[in-house]
């Protein structure tokens, strides 16, 4: 399909996709790093508990890798105002008048890059974790639950990627669009968390960790999250609602 | 495959906004055929780009028809096979080379990547191929798009302000392709905000103003005001009597000197200064500033 392989020569021609892709794979190892020495040690000299020994903090190492998931939205984000922004979108829309199949073919290249990102996240994370925990005392790495949060961050990221460009197509002002998306992931939905316990279970930031089994995300535990699959469909809502709104706006809109 | 008309507007309107209407384009209609390079024009902001927008399938019309071939572009099966566009406000990612660009470009047209080398070549960026766009000047950047407008080899072009930043020998390259390529059958529709731009370039013009029709017409008929004859002599206000009692023509004085003479030949005006033995010191045919006639057509007020 013409409009496909158009995004994919679109992705692998400019720079900014994969040096967005490269600081996610640092800031998971990042995060890896700091769990697995630094947390620990604060947290026992405040309440005498060996973090590392409970099954639950290992997995939280293991599930590290979503802590990138803010630059697989922004991928998606410039990803999509990068069009507006350089008015590339007269090019792209006289060479595929009909416009949702550039929409469609858009998500799905965007969709595949953060499933494709999520995988290399867990790999950076799963792979950091072994060797920065051998030799320590810590609670065994369950490999079946490793297995699903590899399922986890591949779904997640996906939609991230995806709910990214909804973010992009509406605004089409990239720096205001990055700003919010910023805003957003670190301020307001955070903030939300601290005032409503109710909200966060169904917010983007809680659906992932729910599928990410991630239960030591800024002091919450899982029972404050929606089991997996409820994340998962909730995240899934988020993208075809504000999916569809980005499309409906687009196909409507004039190009000037 | 080619229809007699290439482009036919109908009764386009275009109304931007709800709460500050703008009406871009008012109650439009032209058409342009193969084989022609018919030129648009109109002052800034007088509606060019938006009704180029709009036969592209880009900007939604208000009301009217824009077509291609007797079809929407929206219907066209290979849009960029049939049409060929430049357009203003269309941009480059600075990031990509101009190869990368086109090859873009290409995949969405479902275009072999062989075409990116020969329309480089036809325009002349083939040494600054693997270049990014971002250190390109105003005329690369122009004519790269020209490259991308040829890419499927397109019966009908249609480029906004494609002598914009352009330099004289610029413009003359430009004419040069132009020609050719409507010599080879295919309909070119340019705009432009200024007609000495492209006044040696195009065979038709279509003006606007306001965002309605001013004229549309050969370019030949836009200059063939009344015929003058421009005349200078030893004792002009003597000619001219000479010449209003002889010939009954009125002459009157010229704004650079000499004397204005409407609707008489140069040959009579010459046998006149002859038997009245006035010197001349110059004679010629006088051909109106075209420029002039079309700063006159698109400051008339345009009643709504
Ligand atoms: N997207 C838009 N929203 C509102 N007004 C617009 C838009 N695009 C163009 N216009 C207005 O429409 C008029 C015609 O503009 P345009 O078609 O760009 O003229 P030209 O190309 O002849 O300079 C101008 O008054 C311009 O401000
Ligand atoms: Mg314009």
């Amino acid at each position: 399909m013409n409009a496909l392989r158009s995004e994919i020569r679109k992705l692998t021609s400019t720079k900014l996709t994969w040096w967005l892709a490269l600081a996610s794979f640092a800031f998971t190892a990042l995060n890896v790093v700091l769990l697995v020495y630094l947390v620990p040690t604060n947290a026992q000299i405040r309440d005498n508990t060996v973090l590392l020994e409970l099954p639950d903090y290992v997995t939280s190492i293991v599930a590290a890798c979503g802590s990138a998931s803010v630059f697989i939205l922004l991928i998606g984000v410039l990803g999509l105002t990068g069009e507006y922004r350089h008015m590339t979108i007269t090019a792209t829309f006289l060479a595929s008048p009909r416009r949702w199949p550039v929409l469609l073919s858009k998500a799905a290249v965007f969709g595949v890059l953060g499933a494709l990102l999520g995988i290399v996240n867990f790999a950076v994370s799963y792979a950091l974790a072994r060797l920065t925990l051998a030799g320590k005392v810590h609670a065994p790495i369950d490999t079946s639950l490793a297995g699903k949060i590899l399922l986890g961050v591949m779904l997640g990221f996906a939609i991230y990627a995806i709910l990214g460009m909804a973010v992009g197509a509406l605004l089409r002002n990239q720096i205001a669009a990055v700003i919010i998306a910023l805003v957003w992931v670190l301020l307001v939905q955070p903030l939300l968390g601290v005032f409503f316990s109710w909200a966060p279970k169904w917010l983007p930031g809680g659906a992932l960790d729910s599928i990410l089994h991630q239960s030591y995300q800024g002091g919450r535990t899982t029972a404050d999250l929606l089991p997996a699959w409820g994340g998962a469909l909730v995240l899934i809502g988020y993208a075809v609602v504000l999916g569809a709104i980005a499309a409906g706006t687009t196909l409507r809109r004039d190009v000037t | 495959m080619s229809s007699h008309v290439a482009i036919e507007v109908r009764g386009l309107n275009k109304t931007f906004g709800s709460r500050k209407p703008v009406r871009a384009v008012r109650d439009l209609s032209f058409s342009v055929a193969p084989g022609k390079v018919t030129g648009f024009l109109g002052p800034n902001g007088s509606g060019k780009t938006t009704t180029l927008r709009t036969v592209l399938g880009l900007v939604r019309p208000t009301s009217g028809d824009a077509l291609i071939q007797g079809q929407h572009y929206s219907q066209l099966a290979h849009p960029q096979r049939v049409v060929g566009a430049a357009l203003e406000a269309s941009g480059v990612h600075p990031g990509r080379t101009a190869q990368a660009h086109l090859q873009v470009l290409c995949a969405a047209g479902g275009i072999p990547y062989d075409r990116v080398p020969a329309v480089l070549e036809e325009v002349g960026l083939t040494e600054a191929a693997s270049r990014k766009v971002g250190g390109f000047s105003l005329g690369m950047r122009q004519r790269l798009a020209l490259a991308g407008a040829l890419l499927g080899d397109p019966a009908i072009l249609v480029l906004d302000e494609p002598a914009n930043g352009l330099d004289p020998e610029g413009i003359a390259w430009l004419r040069h392709t132009l020609r050719n390529l409507a010599a080879e059958g295919k309909a070119v529709l340019i705009s432009s905000h200024v007609l000495s731009e492209v006044q040696l370039t195009v065979d038709d013009v279509v003006i606007i103003s306001k965002g309605a029709l001013v004229t549309q017409c050969p370019l030949a008929e836009l200059s063939a005001g009344p015929r003058q004859v421009l005349v200078r002599s030893a004792d002009d206000p003597s000619l001219a009597r000479a010449i209003n009692e002889e010939s009954g023509n009125a002459a009157s004085p010229a704004p650079g000197g000499g004397l204005l003479v409407t609707g008489a030949d140069s040959a009579a005006i010459g046998r006149i200064a002859l038997t009245r033995q006035i010197p001349l010191i110059e004679l010629r045919e006088h051909s109106a500033d075209l420029e002039s006639v079309f700063l006159e057509l698109t400051h008339a007020e345009v009643s709504a």
